[in-house]
């Protein structure tokens, strides 16, 4: 058996796997959004989405809770993974398992949980009552505020671990010499270490910005019915109004959506990298 | 020789899994009390009676249809069990298969409205769910008696809408709709008052456990809801009351049916056979207070008084047409999300 031989071997389960888990029903989803009535295809499910104002808002809250909550989990996540990756080797293992923990536990008791919190009688929003911060029937609940904060729980590990292993192959020392030619602390950070770990924080960016995006449960726990966004208005094309090809045309949506913020992101991250 | 061997061991095996197969069936539930009480009235004694399994997958009604649609080409359920009038829309669409009326022992028994089609695919109604004013009889300061009543503004802020998701909140929304002046083929009272509720501070959940967490935690005063929760609610130690709107009492059927293109109907049908037996629409009632739809279940006692049951209290209760329903589901899910949406 010759080396290429080999490698498509053992390249065969994983190919097999991708084709037949996510090509082909991509492909499905495809050709499900334009089935037309009769058995030909036709576009009126995208013209009915794009000509709509109500889905489009649904579109553009989709896209603007999952930027505010990658910034969040960013602006977070990044000091958090530097200090992590600073730490001695003994509370570094400590606080990995901090923040791997939350992960251990499902999202929809996670999100359980987030519900008697900010519900109207919740210690959150009972808080902002008691010290006159918020009028007397104030809930976080069936907010956009809550699915941001719902979500940057869950998702804020990726982006810590992301940045993590790449701050920890930074050598120490280029921050030391920074430090030696007069940069202040901050400086040295913003100049040094934040560019060197650019290829970190545009995966853990890209991994947190799909993710919310896609996301179903929490939204649509946290938000309610009257906060939609893309995922659970294809649910609800799926399960209720039984409109499959709609469901799929605003699946091809979400899926272009997201390409085309990505592609322009990793092809700007790349150039700046290297 | 190898070959051969192969082939007797992958057939016995075959066979094995045919076998284990005949002897389990499946089926949904709607989880929690509900499950619990299908569990006791019915799966239970079936086990024993036939040393059958049934698996159990927990799915509300309109998840339950999009799987079996899903599946319509290998369909994975044996029966199916809808509260929102699905069973009409499967049978047109061949994923339920016809009932032989005399294949049930206790189809005759049942009250007519139980069993409109059952030779054109739609399973029989086991249980009829009342709908009306659930309220919290400590907070309220004056109680509901109608479901116009719903509208008042002072409750808006203590007001607690389901969504049409829900098969009870379709059903609500549409007596509120219809005493609103509207009809089926004019929601929009309906969505104007609800638009107006909402301005108020009323709140939109779509499951039951979130109205119990509404009613405990949240200060909910009332919500149009159903009997068997009101019971549900009380049974956890609200102080809750089920009240009938003066204007009239929606009802909702449940009805078990049975999936085409399934090897074991025979067991199917004994399940769906037990479903409507007076035995298990008894104990249905005393556990959940749903009406029995088998004329030969006696109800005594405190489930009586909380029970509607006999063919002249089940006829006075309203039923929206299900074809209606089913022909605007659609386009009514899609204003009620435009209606809502923040």
């Amino acid at each position: 058996m010759t080396d290429r031989q080999e490698s498509a071997l053992l390249l065969l389960p994983g190919l097999l796997l991708l084709a037949g888990a996510f090509l082909v029903p991509i492909l499905q989803m495809l050709a499900l959004s334009v089935a037309g009535p009769d058995g030909g295809w036709t576009l009126d499910h995208f013209r009915r989405f794009l000509g709509d104002g109500f889905y489009l808002a649904v579109l553009a809250r989709t896209v603007r809770l999952s930027l505010v909550i990658t910034a969040i989990c960013l602006a977070v996540g990044f000091p958090m993974a530097y200090i992590m990756a600073r730490a001695r080797p003994r509370p570094r293992v400590w606080l990995i398992v901090l923040v791997i923990l939350p992960l251990m536990t499902s999202v929809v008791v996670r999100t359980f949980g987030w519900m008697v919190l900010l519900s109207r009688s919740g210690l959150v929003s009972g808080l902002l009552r008691d010290f006159g911060l918020a009028p007397r029937n104030f809930a976080l609940m069936y907010t956009e505020t809550a699915i941001v904060i719902g979500m940057v729980q869950v998702l804020l590990p990726f982006m810590a671990l992301s940045i993590l292993g790449v701050i920890l192959r930074i050598d120490p020392r280029i921050e030391e010499a920074a430090r030696t030619m007069g940069c202040s602390f901050l400086r040295a950070l913003a100049a040094v270490v934040l560019p060197l770990s650019l290829p970190g924080i545009v995966a853990g960016s890209l991994l947190v910005f799909t993710l919310s995006a896609s996301s179903f449960v929490t939204p649509n726990l946290l938000g309610g019915p009257r906060v939609q966004v893309l995922a659970a208005s294809v649910w609800r094309a799926v399960t209720q109004t039984l409109d499959w090809p709609f469901a799929a045309a605003q699946a091809v949506i979400l899926f272009a959506g997201v390409l085309a913020i990505l592609v322009p992101y990793i092809r700007i991250a790349g150039r700046g990298h290297g | 020789m190898r070959n051969t061997v192969l082939l007797s061991v992958s057939a016995a095996a075959a066979l094995a899994a045919a076998a284990a197969s005949a002897q389990t069936i499946t089926i949904n539930s709607f989880g929690g009390r509900y499950e619990e009480a299908h569990r006791k009235c019915v799966i239970a004694p079936f086990e024993a009676a036939t040393g059958a399994k049934v698996q159990i997958v927990t799915a509300y009604s309109a998840d339950a249809f999009a799987q079996l649609r899903a599946q319509a080409a290998a369909p994975q359920f044996d029966v199916i069990h809808f509260s929102g009038g699905q069973e009409i829309l499967g049978a047109k669409e061949g994923l339920l298969a016809p009932i032989d009326a005399a294949s049930l022992a206790n189809a005759a028994d049942l009250v007519e409205v139980a069993r409109p089609n059952l030779a054109g695919g739609q399973g029989p109604a086991y249980s009829i769910v009342a709908l009306g004013l659930v309220y919290n009889s400590q907070a309220i300061p004056a109680p509901p008696t109608a479901w116009a009543d719903l509208a008042r503004p002072e409750y808006a802020g203590n007001l607690v809408l389901t969504d049409m998701s829900n098969t009870y909140g379709l059903q609500g929304f549409l007596m509120l709709n219809q005493v609103l002046g509207g009809d089926m083929t004019n929601i929009q009272p309906g969505l104007d008052a609800v638009k107006t509720m909402l301005d108020g501070g009323a709140v939109v959940v779509s499951t039951s456990p979130e109205i119990m967490q509404e009613f405990a935690q949240n200060e909910a005063w009332v919500a149009p809801y159903s009997s068997d929760y009101a019971f549900t609610l009380r049974e956890a130690g609200l102080p809750v009351v089920f009240a009938r709107g003066a204007e009239g009492t929606p009802a909702v059927f449940i009805t078990a049916n049975l999936v085409a293109n399934r090897p074991n109907a025979e067991l199917a049908l004994k399940f769906i056979d037990r479903e409507i037996s007076p035995e298990a629409q008894v104990c249905f009632a005393g556990e959940m207070r749903y009406a029995p739809t088998n004329l030969k279940a006696e109800l005594t006692g405190a489930v009586a008084e909380d029970t509607p049951y006999g063919a002249e209290a089940l006829g006075s209760l309203l039923r929206f047409d299900p074809t209606v329903i089913e022909a605007n589901r659609a386009a009514w899910v899609e204003a009620w999300n435009r209606t809502i949406a923040r």
